[in-house]
């Protein structure tokens, strides 16, 4: 298996923390965005880096084919039931194999693997455009930006719409992609923007009054018919009240674990679409290992 | 011709001309068309029965964005009669949702989760709902649901025909069809969230034709009172692709 050791810097990834078959990813850390990629052969053979030594002309061909520019192919680690990590193998074990993103690394027991596809990524493209642009482009920090966007980069897009901000600081696409809202002739955050206009943030999302007067209302009528569920049997109310602080503070855990999961922005699909609640973040992930990411300082400007 | 005869004549065509003003004022401008009438045209705009149900499975691609540094790239397929797959992909995690309309899975690593989880009651039926390839309104008696005429509205400044679509499932909804193109333009429907209705309004555009079938290419979702909005571009589609029935299943732990 290449990928050792000796093959790249990343070898503090916490994959090693796992166990096959544990079915969890094993960790999510952040990394220098200016990472030297290099891959792994999940065949067993030479890395896509290192000179090849004896592979097959076929299997050379195919390489050199996914490394020609402009080819948008990543790294995809498929796993048993569809879900993907797509980024750059930067490690590859018997038990794990590991992924960088583009905002961390991921580990991923090869018990839950299903196939490896190697290829050029996104990642990589970023890295060289990105090294090709002047720091005073703006005009070409903005297209990288909305490029990464675009992939779903957001960690990547943020960096560039950044860079646009060190050149002309009330760009507004830079500051309209970085999250700030022109309201009465000012730049300011989305949060502020909304508390500006009046909305209010309850459970997390923002609202009118009157919305959230009503969220409350129905919390109230939801605590009332529990109450008077409780009264009903006042010979077990002891037991219920017992259970119910219980179940609710199970359910306050639950809550937050999945706040800090899906960031706090829900996501109404209008019929197109399913299952995906929140909004998610990779910066707010928490892995059920109970490993908490390295947080990072965001990368925004002050508001002006 | 004498000028005598000439009179009742004259008096005939002035009574004639007359009963047919009065008639032309008593009716409207022009008939307000009955709902069947209404749903007969939009299945033809969308390129007609035949054409639509010859759309076995469908593959939609796109990205939703749901504020600044919000994005991620989408891909819905579903098949026929009644499976739907959901992938989700944010920083090159790709989150799985699938239901093959009596049940429904979820592989989501943004959840820490390798292994495929069941997916709520409530979400298997949202996923049932979705996949229904052509809409409720299509063959809606034969679907069990009901329609009305609920009136005409105006939707960005174009008027609509308002119909309530009341599901088989007791849910309503709205749908608003132009009432030049009859192409839907707008479905109001409402969610339980936290004990309590909320509004969802859904706005279609950018409709464009894929294998002889009408499709919005953009779609933008806003809840009542809620200043974030979801967006929706769909870059593209595909009919008919191969989709074998193990993209609609899961085995969790166990099974």
């Amino acid at each position: 298996m290449t990928g050792g050791p000796d093959r790249h810097p990343l070898r503090e990834s916490r994959c090693n923390d796992m166990q096959p078959g544990d079915g969890r990813a094993a960790g999510w850390k952040r990394i220098a965005p200016s990472f030297s990629p290099g891959a792994i052969d999940s065949t067993g053979g030479p890395g896509l880096d290192s000179a090849p030594s004896g592979g097959s002309v076929l299997r050379r061909t195919a390489y050199l084919l996914l490394l020609a520019p402009g080819l948008l192919f990543a790294d995809e680690v498929h796993l048993q039931g569809g879900a993907v990590f797509s980024g750059r193998i930067v490690e590859q074990t018997e038990a794990m194999v590991t992924v960088e993103i583009g905002d961390g690394v991921v580990g991923v027991p090869m018990s839950r693997v299903e196939s490896i596809v190697k290829g050029r990524s996104p990642l990589d493209e970023y890295d060289e455009r990105a090294t090709r642009l002047k720091a005073e482009d703006a005009d070409g920090w903005r297209s990288l930006g909305r490029w990464a966007s675009q992939q779903g980069l957001s960690a990547q897009s943020r960096q560039a719409y950044q860079k646009v901000l060190d050149i002309a600081p009330d760009d507004p696409a830079a500051r309209g992609a970085l999250g700030f809202v022109l309201l009465d002739g000012r730049w300011m955050t989305e949060e502020d923007s909304f508390r500006a206009r009046g909305y209010v943030k309850v459970h997390g999302e923002w609202m009118t009054r009157s919305e959230a007067q009503m969220e409350e209302s129905a919390a109230t009528s939801e605590q009332a018919r529990q109450d008077a569920e409780q009264r009903a049997n006042q010979a077990e109310a002891d037991k219920i009240l017992a259970e119910s602080r219980a179940e609710k503070a199970e359910e306050r855990a639950q809550e937050a674990e999945q706040t800090d999961v899906w960031n706090q922005t829900p996501v109404y699909w209008g019929g197109w679409g399913y299952g995906v609640t929140g909004w998610p973040s990779t910066a707010d992930v928490r892995w059920k290992t109970g490993y908490q990411p390295a947080r990072t300082q965001p990368v925004t400007p002050s508001p002006r | 011709m004498s000028r005598g005869g000439g009179v009742p004549l004259r008096g005939g065509l002035m009574s004639f001309a007359m009963t047919l003003f009065a008639t032309a004022l008593a009716a409207p401008a022009t008939p307000s068309p009955t709902v069947d009438e209404i749903v007969a045209r939009y299945v033809a705009g969308l390129g007609g029965q035949e054409t639509i149900r010859s759309i076995r499975t469908l593959r939609e691609k796109g990205r939703i964005t749901a504020g600044p540094q919000r994005e991620a790239v989408v891909t819905r397929e579903r098949k026929r009669p009644s499976s739907t797959r959901f992938e989700f992909t944010v920083q090159g995690v790709t989150s799985v949702f699938v239901s093959n309309g009596h049940r429904g899975w979820k592989m989501s690593p943004l959840e820490g989760d390798l292994e495929p989880q069941p997916l709520p009651d409530q979400v298997v039926a949202e996923a049932a709902e979705q996949a229904d390839i052509e809409g409720p309104l299509v063959d809606w008696k034969a679907k069990g649901h009901q329609v009305e005429l609920a009136g005409r509205e105006a939707v960005d400044s174009r008027d609509a025909y308002k119909v309530k679509l009341t599901l088989n499932s007791g849910a309503v909804r709205y749908e608003y069809l132009d009432v030049d193109s009859f192409i839907r333009v707008r479905s109001d429907s409402t969610r339980q969230l936290r004990g309590h209705a909320v509004q969802i309004e859904t706005t279609f555009g950018d409709h464009r034709m894929t294998g002889g079938v009408l499709f919005p290419h953009l779609i933008e979702v806003a809840a009542s009172g809620r200043p974030q909005h979801t967006r929706i571009v769909v870059d593209s589609i595909e009919i008919n692709p191969p989709l074998s029935d193990a993209r609609f299943t899961m085995s969790t732990a166990g099974e």
